[in-house]
C-alpha cells in the first residue's frame, strides 16, 4: 500500500531522516519504534505531505505521493503527536469541524460524528468544550478527527504520551478495534510494550535510520538464546566492569550511569558468581533483573543503549 | 466550502471568547455612550444651524458716559460706538450668520449660561461708551478690556465667541491708531486749533472707513448642513476605532493556528495556505462587519445618530472592514513568520492608540493643529471617521467615494502583501519545529 525508498530530510545540516526504506502492507498494523527524536515524527510528516523529503521516493498504492498530494490527502488520516484541537469550542465543534475540511455536510457528517465518538468513547462529554478534558479525553478526540473521513490509511504519532493508563488502554484498544475492520495503520513510539502489542511488523529507528525491521518474533531472533541481566547500583568502579569482563559466558557489558546491562547465554548458571563479584568489590548492588529477550533487548543489542530516555 | 466552515470556526471561537467580544463589541458601545455624553458640550447640540447664542452685558450708564464726553469734547455726536458694535458688527451679515446675541443683566446672563441657553457672556465694560468716543475723536486712548465668559462645557462655541471679539477688537485697534496718524499729521501741519478743527471732517472720513471694515472669519463650513452632535461623532469615532482592534484580534489568528498544531491538520487535510489566509481575512472583514453593524443599529436607535445616506453609510462601513480585515492579515502573516506575537502586541497597545489620537478617534482633530489634520490621512479609522462625518451632516456618495476607494486600496495593498509574504518561501515554521526535535535527539 504504503512504499518509502530511500527517504532523506535534512534540516540544514542535521540529517533527521537518513536514507530509510520500508513498505507497509494493506491491512497490517506497521509500528515504527525509536527513541525521542530518532527520526519518526519528521518521517510521519513527510509521508503526510506535511514536509517536503530532501531525497528518495513515496509511493502510495504505486503512485509518488508528492506528484498529487491532494489525492492522498484524502485517503490519508493522520493523528499527530501534540493535540491538534481548538481548546475553546466543544469536542462536536472540533469533530464537525474536521469533518467539513474532508468534505462532509450535512446527514452524513452527524453521522460520522456519531461513529466516531462511539469508537473514542466520548459519546457522553462530546459538547463539552475542549479545555475542560482531561489529557486522556483529548488524545481520543484527537484520534477521533482523524477518523471522519474514514481514511484508508491511518499515521498516528505516539498517541499515548503524557496520559494515564486507563486512557492509554483505552487509546490501544481503539486502534486494535480500527486494524480489525481493516483499517492500514502506522503507529509510532517510543514505548516497546505498545509496540509489541499492536503491531504485526515493525521498524526500529535510531538517528535517523531503520538500525532493524521484521516482525515481533524475527526481531528478537536476533537475540534468540540470550538473556539480559540488569543490575541497578549505588556506584560503579572500573576494577568491577573489568572483573565482569573476564567471566565466561558473558557476551556485553554496558553501562549506563548507575546501570550494568549484562548479555549472557544462560543467566541460572552466572548469576551467582556476578552477584558475588559485585558484592567483593564493596560496590554497593540496589537491585537485579533478569529478562528475556524483547525489543527492549533488541534495541540495545543493537544500539548499546536503553530505548527510552 | 472549507472558507465557510473555517470562517464558522472562528467566529465560534470567538463567541467563546468572553474578553474578545468584550473588547471587539461591548467596549466600543460602551464608550460611544459615555463620550457622547460626557462631551456633548463642545459640539453643537447647542446650536441651531451653527449659531452661537451670546448675551450682551452692559456694565456702563450711556447717558453718564455721553453726557462725560460731551463735557470734554463737542465733537462727533455722528460717532456712535454702540451703533458700531451692535448694527455695524454684531447684525453684520457675516456675524450675524454665527451669532446671535441677546441684550441681558449681568445675574440673568449667569443663569443662561449656567443652563446652557447662551454659550458665552460678553461683558461690555463701565465707561465703554466714554473710553470709545475718547479713543474714537480725541488724540487720547483709554484701555478698554471686554470681559468674555464661556460656559467650559461649550469650549468650542466659546472659541468661535473669542475669535469673532477678536476679530472686532483688531479691526477697531486698527480704527484708532489710524485715527492717531491722522492727528499726529494735522497737528504738525497746521497746530493749534486750526488743526482740530478740521478733525470732524476726518471722523467722518474715518466712519465711513469703518463701514467698509469687515470681520473675516475662516472656516464657516456649515452652510446649511446637519451639525455633528457629540454622540453623532463619537459613535462613529468609536466605530472606525474598535474595528481596529478586529484586525488585531485576526492578527494573532495564524500564530495560534500553528501553535495549536491546528495549521499543520489542515493543511494535511488539503487545504492551502492561501485559503487559510483568506478565511482569516474573511473572519476579520466579518468580525468588522459585525462590529459596524450592531454600532451603527445600536446608536441609531438608542442615542438617535442620525448616520445619513444609507448607501454611503454601507459602502464606508463595507470599505472600513475590507481595509481592516487588510491589517489584520498583514499582521498576521508577520506574526506567523516571526513566531511571536510581538507586533500584534505592538499593534493592539501602541498602534491603535496612535491612530486612534491621529484619526480623531479621541478629540476631534477639527480642534487640532494643522499638522495633526494632514496626518490623520495616514489611519484608516481617521479616513473612515471624515467619509462618516461627510454622511452625518448630510453629505451623498458623490462625496465620500474618494474616501471608500482610499479604505478599499489600503486594503487591498495588504492583503496582496500578505498573500507575498506568506508564499515567499516553503516551511512555514514546521521545519524549525522538526529542526528542535532533531537536535534533541
Amino acid at each position: 500500500m504504503l512504499k518509502v525508498e530511500n527517504l532523506e530530510k535534512n534540516f540544514g545540516t542535521i540529517k533527521a531522516v537518513d536514507g530509510i526504506s520500508f513498505e507497509v502492507r494493506k491491512g497490517e498494523v506497521f509500528g515504527l519504534l525509536g527513541p525521542n527524536g530518532a527520526g519518526k515524527s519528521t518521517t510521519i510528516s513527510v509521508i503526510s505531505t506535511l514536509l517536503p523529503p530532501s531525497g528518495g521516493v513515496i509511493l502510495f498504492e504505486g503512485k509518488d505521493i508528492f506528484a498529487d498530494p491532494k489525492a492522498i490527502q484524502r485517503k490519508l488520516g493522520v493523528v499527530p503527536q501534540d493535540i491538534a484541537l481548538y481548546p475553546t469550542l466543544s469536542g462536536y465543534e472540533n469533530l464537525s469541524f474536521w469533518g467539513n475540511l474532508y468534505g462532509l455536510s450535512g446527514g452524513e457528517l452527524k453521522k460520522r460524528i456519531d461513529e466516531v465518538c462511539e469508537i473514542i468513547g466520548l459519546n457522553g462529554r462530546i459538547k463539552d468544550r475542549v479545555d475542560k478534558y482531561s489529557g486522556g479525553m483529548k488524545r481520543r478526540l484527537n484520534i477521533g478527527a482523524a477518523l471522519l473521513h474514514m481514511p484508508e490509511l491511518l499515521i498516528m504519532d505516539e498517541p499515548t504520551v503524557g496520559i494515564d493508563p486507563q486512557s492509554r488502554n483505552h487509546i490501544l484498544d481503539t486502534v486494535l478495534a480500527l486494524s480489525r475492520q481493516g483499517m492500514t495503520i502506522i503507529y509510532t513510539s517510543h514505548y516497546m510494550e505498545e509496540v509489541e502489542y499492536l503491531c504485526s511488523r515493525i521498524c526500529i529507528m535510531d538517528q535517523g535510520r531503520i538500525i532493524a525491521s521484521g516482525s515481533k518474533d524475527e526481531l528478537v531472533e536476533m537475540i534468540s538464546g540470550k538473556t539480559m541481566i540488569g543490575l541497578q547500583m549505588e556506584s560503579i568502579d572500573q576494577e568491577l566492569l573489568n572483573s565482569l569482563g573476564s567471566m565466561e559466558g558473558i557476551d556485553r557489558i554496558e553501562q549506563q550511569e548507575n546501570q550494568i546491562q549484562i548479555r549472557c547465554e544462560n543467566a541460572d548458571l552466572i548469576l551467582a558468581d556476578i552477584i558475588a563479584r559485585v558484592t567483593a568489590s564493596g560496590n554497593h548492588l540496589r537491585s537485579v533483573a533478569v529478562k528475556k529477550p524483547n525489543l527492549e533487548a533488541v534495541f540495545l543489542h543493537l544500539t548499546g543503549k536503553a530505548l527510552r530516555d | 466550502m472549507k472558507i465557510v466552515s473555517m470562517i464558522k470556526k472562528d467566529l465560534l471561537a470567538l463567541l467563546s471568547d468572553k474578553k474578545a467580544l468584550i473588547i471587539i463589541l461591548l467596549m466600543p458601545i460602551v464608550l460611544m455612550v459615555i463620550l457622547g455624553f460626557a462631551l456633548k458640550g463642545i459640539f453643537a447640540d447647542s446650536w441651531e444651524f451653527g449659531k452661537v447664542n451670546i448675551a450682551i452685558v452692559k456694565q456702563y450708564d450711556a447717558a453718564s458716559d455721553l453726557k462725560r464726553f460731551e463735557e470734554l469734547s463737542d465733537a462727533g455726536d455722528e460717532v456712535d460706538p454702540e451703533n458700531i458694535f451692535f448694527h455695524e458688527f454684531l447684525e453684520s451679515k457675516e456675524v450675524s450668520d454665527l451669532i446671535s446675541y441677546r441684550i441681558e443683566t449681568e445675574e440673568r446672563a449667569r443663569e443662561l449660561l449656567n443652563s446652557r441657553e447662551i454659550s458665552a457672556i460678553v461683558v461690555l465694560p463701565e465707561k465703554y461708551l466714554y473710553n470709545m468716543k475718547v479713543n474714537l475723536l480725541t488724540p487720547f486712548r483709554n484701555e478698554i478690556n471686554i470681559n468674555i465668559q464661556i460656559n467650559p462645557d461649550a469650549t468650542m462655541n466659546g472659541e468661535i465667541v473669542k475669535a469673532v471679539m477678536q476679530a472686532y477688537s483688531d479691526s477697531m485697534s486698527s480704527v484708532i491708531i489710524g485715527k492717531n496718524v491722522l492727528i499726529e499729521a494735522a497737528m504738525a501741519n497746521s497746530p493749534g486749533n486750526g488743526g482740530l478743527k478740521g478733525m470732524e471732517a476726518v471722523m467722518t472720513g474715518i466712519m465711513d472707513a469703518l463701514k467698509a471694515v469687515r470681520v473675516e472669519i475662516d472656516d464657516v463650513t456649515l452652510e446649511g448642513r446637519k451639525p455633528i452632535s457629540s454622540s453623532d461623532y463619537y459613535a462613529a469615532a468609536m466605530l472606525t476605532m474598535f474595528i481596529l482592534f478586529a484586525a488585531g484580534h485576526g492578527g494573532r489568528m495564524l500564530l495560534e493556528e500553528k501553535e495549536n498544531f491546528t495549521w499543520q491538520r489542515m493543511t494535511v487535510a488539503g487545504t492551502s495556505r492561501f485559503g487559510i489566509l483568506a478565511g482569516k481575512f474573511f473572519v476579520i472583514f466579518l468580525i468588522a462587519c459585525i462590529q459596524i453593524a450592531i454600532m451603527t443599529v445600536f446608536s441609531s436607535f438608542v442615542l438617535k445618530v442620525e448616520w445619513g445616506d444609507f448607501l454611503s453609510v454601507a459602502g464606508i462601513g463595507i470599505a472600513a472592514a475590507f481595509a481592516a480585515a487588510g491589517v489584520g492579515v498583514i499582521i498576521a502573516v508577520t506574526a506567523f513568520r516571526a513566531g511571536n506575537y510581538k507586533l500584534a502586541n505592538v499593534f493592539e497597545s501602541g498602534i491603535i492608540q496612535i491612530m486612534a489620537l491621529l484619526g480623531g478617534s479621541f478629540v476631534p482633530i477639527d480642534i487640532l493643529p494643522d499638522v495633526f489634520q494632514r496626518l490623520s490621512i495616514l489611519s484608516l479609522n481617521g479616513i473612515a471617521l471624515k467619509a462618516y462625518q461627510k454622511t452625518m451632516m448630510g453629505y451623498g456618495m458623490e462625496d465620500v467615494w474618494g474616501y471608500i476607494l482610499a479604505l478599499a486600496g489600503i486594503g487591498a495593498v495588504f492583503s496582496v502583501l500578505s498573500v507575498v509574504i506568506l508564499m515567499r518561501r516553503e516551511g512555514t515554521g514546521h521545519g524549525k519545529h522538526y529542526q528542535v526535535k532533531a537536535v534533541k535527539a
